[in-house]
């Protein structure tokens, strides 16, 4: 391995692709609406459940509206990455992978504090939530490591363990550096002269600019369109339009437009669909034409 | 699943054989040996520091329970856990299990026998859960019908035998909060189970759990190099640990860690913060870690212009840091407690100041943010927060802003109860009104536990007064064995549950059983301590008032809200932490028996007469008190009158005619030292004049008399004398003398 390659952001990317492609992992891409983390992928969302094995992984941009800092925070931003891998069932080995997977990437292990510290996940709009644990470096959380045990409110068997990749906090870590905005992307080219005006004008957007009342009408309608499409027996259509409701309550959060009382209320909206796309996914699966139509789940022999 | 079930089978089997192996290898042995130690070790990926405290407990219980239900004796035991292992140690366990002879009912003989006379399912299922034969079982009969009993001869058997089935049955009893599976057999623990070390003296006891099978291994080293070894005898798996530098025992790592931050930070010239000494951090970082290894850093020392709490609570919520001060003056320091040594400290360190400075940056940004908004600003946003959990029902009146309007309204009970005047009451009005401001404050959001210590910050920010920040400080006070230290406080700490609990009962969410999501019992509990401790009046009946006039809730009945809450905190007497001497329960069933409802109406005062009836017990004051009340409840109990009044025209024998004089003349200076709230000098009083005449009265006089008119006036004058005490302080009826 080129260490002085993998050091950048992009071979951090491949150099993970190709660690876990080797442990039978099927790469997807990228979901192409927002998202607030990997998990929303359909991937993982429809992946964990249900009887069949299934190991992938990918890169997933994630939009967190209200972490936004004006590019001023090298730990807090709007828009990042995720790497996700999902292993279905849960490996023995899993910790191990998960360790080597690190040393691939160019970290000394030895040189660090590495510790698993207590980490009760939970997406209550996803009606999901797996115990496990931040992973730190240095004191700094740059994994999230999840045995899920629920999704879409239903109970999961076999486990699905998740491992969702801080990139960029990993990368800071590989390249020496504590500027996420320095960090090298690829040749001549570094993270911030791709992310760093789209940072601030993202952070302007989401807590100055965005339109609250035109948010709000989103949410409704895209609530109203998966329904509707649930109805009529298309899931991903549906789901899709689930992903842009949680988007925009992310969007109306970040603008301090939800008060503690609506809170509980939007949520239960959303979660609402998503127990309605889980359940559907599910009744496809137990049917006859169960590989048609929702996400191609990878058989491993 | 069937699949996997069988394999559990197999593994059990092979144990069991493994047991039958090791009797047989057994005999050589010389007699002599009777006991050996027993290691278990369950190791585990990390579990939470917040469920080792428990998991230590329990195993220590559930193991000596399990070893005494199953005959084996053991000399004691000792548990130990890190975040990857959880240890048992039993020292001297019995190398045999002497079982005695038991007789053990089991089905009716109808229920076991069919028509033709064979054993029928439920026999069978039965034997089997006892593990008897049909040969083993006779039938007796007994007050309920003939029973087939099994009739199980003592044995003696080897406990490595034994232990198999044990150890699974041990760690399956294990609970913590949260459980889940992560393999195919659908074991439940707090995190995967990786492996299980089992040693009786050198010999490594085999069984299966959770798709792991025993070993004579343990594993070590850091979590980012674990490395397997194994392990031949219990001394060797201790110097094992010992020579990674692994410390087992919790509470000598706690010790250790203590040693090394206090010395850290002497050498800068400091002390640890004051908050972080003892508890919450210090046990937290206890858990993190096995090998507990120091690391010191600096941060910029302009954060230290935060609140000295949002900079604790930065450094402990993100990266358990420790905080070091000097003078009572927070330090531009850290120090750190690590798993193990870094190759490259240095390097971690800069890494760790980094992130901190980081923290640190983002929670200066939140402050300074909150301090542009006024505290009227900041009430306004408390029309958006939920004060009842998902009700929205009571929509506004569910608000933070209802809320702290009521407090308001509330504290006019406590203005005049506890006679406050200016300006203590508008303290009190203005802390009610300012109380919850910080809720809606970016810092509380990210710190939730900052509440009220934020509140405190606003409001001197927002300039007033010392005495209402302090109150607005201290009032989600108690918390552990901190209480208000102020009097305005503790009004507003009473106020601010008194709310809760009556708005939440009266939206039917009342605490039952363990559960109490929202801490209704905890704010119960709070209540009765910040009275006892403040010690001035809690007057339900003028609360009831305020919560019933004032049109809040309208869906409500807040005056049964207001009953229910007042019985509840009745209840929690007799789980309060009383001073010594504590109280025993049938001090506090007499004072809540003895009163009418209107004469019970002050939390303190029923306190009071609690304490007063501990202090007393069996002081022969007391003593000959309750042998008065006693004797006249006694005579009463029985009677079929309902309103009696003493006819004084009616008396006629002489003693009694001095018993009612003695009355008429006493009863007065009795009710003064209760109107005093003397109640031990009323106790005194009510024993000296009483005991005496009393005895005399029935050792002499007949009052179950067959002329009604003086039967009913004999027991007139007893009911007097009763109730001149019970009606005012305790029902010493129910009092359990120790004589």
């Amino acid at each position: 391995m080129d260490w002085g390659l993998a050091m950048q952001f992009q071979r951090l990317i491949r150099a993970l692709d190709a660690f876990w492609e080797k442990q039978g992992c099927v790469i997807v891409q990228p979901y192409d609406i927002e998202m607030g983390a990997g998990t929303f992928h359909p991937a993982t969302f429809f992946g964990a459940l249900g009887p069949s094995p299934l190991r992938a992984a990918y890169v997933q941009p994630s939009r967190r509206p209200a972490d936004g800092r004006y590019g001023q925070n090298p730990l807090r931003m709007q828009r990042y990455y995720q790497y996700q891998v999902l292993l279905k069932p849960s490996a023995e080995s899993v910790r191990s992978l998960y360790l080597e997977s690190l040393r691939v990437c160019g970290l000394r292990l030895d040189a660090h504090d590495l510790r698993f510290v207590q980490d009760d996940w939970e997406s209550p709009t996803l009606g999901a939530w797996g115990l496990g644990w931040e992973v730190w470096l240095d004191t700094l959380e740059v994994t999230q490591f999840t045995y899920f045990q629920q999704v879409g409110g239903l109970d999961l068997n076999p486990i699905t363990c998740e491992i969702t990749y801080g990139l960029e906090r990993i990368a800071l870590f590989i390249q020496e550096t504590a500027d996420v905005y320095a960090l090298a992307y690829g040749p001549e080219i570094t993270y911030g002269d791709i992310h760093l005006a789209n940072e601030r004008e993202g952070s302007t957007y989401n807590f100055e600019h965005a339109s609250v009342e035109l948010h709000r009408q989103w949410f409704s309608q895209h609530e109203a369109e998966a329904n509707r499409l649930l109805k009529a027996n298309l899931l991903m259509p549906a789901y899709e339009h689930l992903l842009r409701c949680s988007h925009t309550f992310n969007m109306l959060d970040a603008r301090g437009a939800i008060s503690q009382s609506d809170r509980p209320r939007f949520i239960l909206r959303i979660r609402t669909l998503a127990k309605r796309c889980a359940e559907l996914y599910l009744e496809r699966q137990k049917g006859a034409g169960a590989r048609e139509g929702a996400f191609p789940e990878k058989k491993i022999a | 699943m069937s699949a996997h079930h069988r394999k559990k089978k197999e593994q059990q089997t092979i144990g069991q054989g493994q047991g039958r192996r090791s009797r047989r290898s057994r005999l050589p042995l010389r007699r002599s040996v009777v006991s050996e130690d027993l290691l278990l070790e369950i190791g585990t990926e990390e579990l939470p520091a917040a469920y080792l405290p428990g998991l230590i407990h329990q195993l220590r219980g559930e193991s000596e329970t399990l070893f005494q239900a199953n005959h084996l004796s053991f000399q004691r035991s000792d548990v130990f856990g890190t975040p990857r292992r959880l240890v048992l140690i039993v020292r001297k366990l019995s190398v045999f299990q002497h079982r005695p002879a038991e007789e053990i009912r089991g089905p009716s003989k109808q229920a076991s026998y069919d028509a033709s006379g064979k054993p029928t399912k439920a026999l069978l299922g039965f034997l089997r859960s006892r593990g008897g034969q049909l040969d083993q079982t006779k039938i007796v009969p007994s007050e309920k019908g003939e029973h087939v009993f099994l009739i199980k001869s003592p044995s003696v058997v080897p406990t490595a035998q034994i232990l198999p089935q044990l150890l699974p049955q041990l760690i399956q009893r294990l609970r913590t909060p949260k459980a889940m599976r992560w393999e195919d057999t659908g074991f439940r623990f707090a995190r995967p189970i990786r492996w299980l070390l089992t040693l009786y003296g050198s010999r490594p006891i085999r069984f299966f759990l959770a798709g792991v099978n025993s070993q004579a291994r343990t594993r070590i080293g850091r979590p980012q190099e674990p490395q397997e070894t194994s392990v031949t005898s219990i001394p060797a798996y201790f110097q094992t640990l010992k020579r990674v530098g692994i410390i087992l025992d919790q509470d000598k790592r706690r010790q250790r860690i203590q040693q090394l931050v206090q010395r850290e930070a002497k050498r800068v010239g400091g002390v640890i913060a004051r908050e972080m000494r003892s508890h919450g951090l210090l046990e937290e970082v206890t858990y993190l870690t096995e090998v507990p290894t120091l690391l010191a850093g600096e941060f910029g020392p302009e954060y230290l212009e935060l609140p000295r709490e949002v900079l604790l609570a930065s450094m402990a919520k993100y990266q358990r840091v420790f905080a070091v001060e000097s003078r009572g003056k927070l330090l531009p320091r850290f120090v750190a407690i690590l798993e193990g040594k870094s190759a490259r400290p240095n390097a971690v360190r800069k890494v760790i100041e980094r992130i901190l400075n980081a923290r640190l940056a983002d929670s200066l940004l939140f402050w300074k943010q909150d301090l542009t908004h006024s505290l009227t600003q900041m009430n306004e946003g408390l029309a958006g927060l939920t004060f009842i959990p998902l009700s929205p029902v009571y929509e506004e009146q569910g608000s933070m802003q209802a809320k702290i309007l009521r407090l308001q309204g509330l504290s006019k009970v406590l203005v005049h109860a506890w006679n406050l005047r200016d300006p203590e009451s508008e303290w009190l009005r203005q802390a009610c009104e300012f109380s919850k401001a910080d809720l809606v404050s970016t810092t509380v959001k990210e710190f939730p536990t900052l509440q009220g210590v934020m509140g405190k910050y606003y409001a001197c920010q927002g300039g007033k007064s010392q005495e209402i920040a302090e109150a607005i400080g201290e009032h989600y006070l108690p918390s552990g064995d901190k209480l208000p230290k102020t009097l305005i406080g503790s009004a507003l700490s009473v106020l601010d549950k008194y709310d809760t609990l009556v708005s939440y009962f009266g939206a039917n969410i009342v605490p039952t059983g363990d559960e109490d999501p929202y801490g209704l019992r905890r704010a119960a509990q709070g209540i009765v301590e910040v009275a006892w401790a403040i010690h001035r009046p809690l007057p339900f009946q003028r609360f009831r008032e305020v919560f019933t006039s004032e049109g809040w809730f309208p869906s409500m009945n807040l005056g049964n809200a207001s009953d229910r809450v007042k019985l509840y905190l009745l209840e929690r007497l007799y789980t309060f932490s009383w001073p010594k001497p504590r109280p025993t329960n049938d001090c506090v069933d007499a004072v809540l028996a003895s009163s009418p409802d209107d004469l019970c109406d002050d939390l303190v005062d029923v306190m009071d007469r609690i304490a007063m009836l501990a202090r007393l017990k069996d002081d022969p004051a007391l003593v000959k008190a309750t042998k008065v009340v006693e004797r006249t409840h006694n005579i009463l109990k029985a009677t079929e009158f309902n309103h009696l009044q003493v006819d004084s025209s009616q008396l006629q024998d002489p003693i009694e005619i001095g018993l009612w004089e003695t009355y008429c003349k006493q009863k007065e200076s009795i009710r003064e030292f209760i109107g005093k709230r003397d109640y031990a000098e009323a106790t005194q009083r009510f024993g000296d004049v009483f005991f005496g005449p009393i005895h005399e009265f029935f050792a002499k006089v007949m009052v179950n008399v067959p002329d009604e008119r003086l039967r009913r006036n004999r027991l007139a004058l007893m009911q007097a004398i009763k109730t001149l005490y019970t009606e005012r302080i305790a029902d010493l009826s129910k009092l359990v003398l120790t004589e």
